[in-house]
């Protein structure tokens, strides 16, 4: 695996700065909606939740290869393979969720954190109630989210290898 | 004698099916010896870029050959094309086509990034060789709408030269500049090119761009005049 690919795909997804926000704030939501029926009595629960989680990931990375369709093509004028233009596309997705994954666990730990310093009140605790997610459930939570990545993937990797460089050319 | 760099055999390119075939190439036949510098000259439409694009893999023709160094790229796979781009080629285009969302120096480097062989440092050094060839170190923080239309076909020029490919294929590279820039941008080309004895193919519907070419090659209708 081109490690080098891998990173720079990081610092890509940043510069369409909009897009990355929205779907980091769009999959810490989901998150915290997964992991809260997670750590609940009855885990079956969170199977409406897992579905829409499934739904905004294949949307995004869909949406990451629609949007990316120009610079694809490019990069397969300048000599790129598909597997390279795929490491990208990976890099794009891996880096949001794991964004949204790290924000939902820092924002669990800052206010376990207040509460633990202000003591419970009503307000703390209705945020508390709304946010936090125990540590086992987060990460399964983060393992669910990640499997639910494969689908999106394996469809923006299909779109990505059939655009051919041409398009590049065709469409300026 | 030597073998031609690029040799193009007996090539067609026809698009649509049926009634609607449109015949862009016919019976081209080409042979481009290493260093030279090769003007392909016509109208809007005539297949000039249509022969650029059978040349050097990027199209298929429907029939016939096109050999790159002795390899045929009619018959190479997708999954291999790539490789033979990165060995042998390097593009300039009217339109620039440099991604929006990397800098000047990323977009060069981009090139390089597949190859897990290279350093970064190797990597920056040959980045930052094209850069100054181009008289662009100082522009290289900036994104694409940040330069001009010259300064962003001299960053496209530097990209293609960044795997130092022996063969550069140029279409209408000055198409979309004033002709003050375009005369600069020619002359960087010609001077590249010279310096680093590469094989040009400029493909133009400019006839003053042809001073700067060994051999004009003339086309009308998808075919050799």
């Amino acid at each position: 695996m081109n490690k080098r690919i891998l990173f720079k795909s990081f610092r890509l997804a940043f510069r369409a700065k909009k897009r990355v926000f929205a779907f980091i704030i769009i999959y810490a939501v989901l998150y915290i909606l997964v992991g809260k029926t997670v750590e609940g009595p009855n885990i079956w629960e969170s199977i409406p939740y897992l579905f829409m989680a499934g739904i905004v990931a294949t949307v995004y990375a869909v949406l990451i290869s629609q949007f990316r369709r120009r610079d694809i093509a490019i990069l397969k004028c300048v000599s790129w393979a598909n597997s390279e233009i795929i490491l990208l596309l990976i890099g794009e997705v891996v880096i949001v969720a794991t964004s949204a994954f790290l924000l939902v666990f820092q924002a669990s730990v800052e206010i376990i954190g207040i509460v633990g310093y202000f003591g419970t009140n009503a307000v703390l605790d209705g945020i508390h109630d709304l946010i936090v997610i125990r540590s086992d459930a987060m990460f399964v939570t983060l393992f669910f989210i990640i499997v639910l990545q494969l689908p999106g993937l394996v469809l923006a990797q299909w779109r990505a290898t059939r655009i051919p460089p041409m398009r590049a050319l065709r469409e300026e | 004698m030597t073998i031609p760099i690029i040799q193009v055999q007996d090539v067609n390119k026809e698009y649509g099916k049926g009634k609607k075939t449109v015949a862009a190439l016919k019976d081209i036949n080409i042979e481009i010896q290493k260093g030279e510098f090769i003007a392909v000259v016509g109208p809007s439409g005539c297949g000039k870029s249509t022969l650029l694009h059978v040349m050097s893999g990027l199209e298929a023709p429907t029939s016939g050959r096109a050999l790159l160094d002795g390899v045929d790229v009619t018959l190479i796979s997708e999954r291999d094309l790539p490789k033979v781009r990165a060995q042998k080629i390097g593009f300039v285009f009217q339109a620039f086509l440099l991604i929006e969302d990397l800098t000047a120096y990323e977009n060069i480097e981009a090139v390089l990034w597949p190859n897990n062989e290279l350093k970064k440092e190797k990597l920056e050094a040959m980045s930052f060789e094209v850069l100054r060839e181009v008289d662009m170190l100082e522009r290289k923080d900036h994104f694409p709408r940040q330069l001009s239309g010259g300064e962003q076909q001299r960053i496209a020029i530097a990209r293609a030269l960044v795997n130092k490919p022996p063969i550069l294929f140029c279409d209408e590279p000055t198409g979309n500049l004033d002709s003050k820039t375009g005369e600069t941008v020619m002359k960087s080309i010609a001077r590249i090119a010279k310096e680093r004895e590469m094989t040009v193919v400029l493909v133009t519907h400019n006839e003053e761009l042809t001073k700067y070419a060994k051999k004009v090659i003339h086309m009308k209708d998808g075919a050799i005049t």
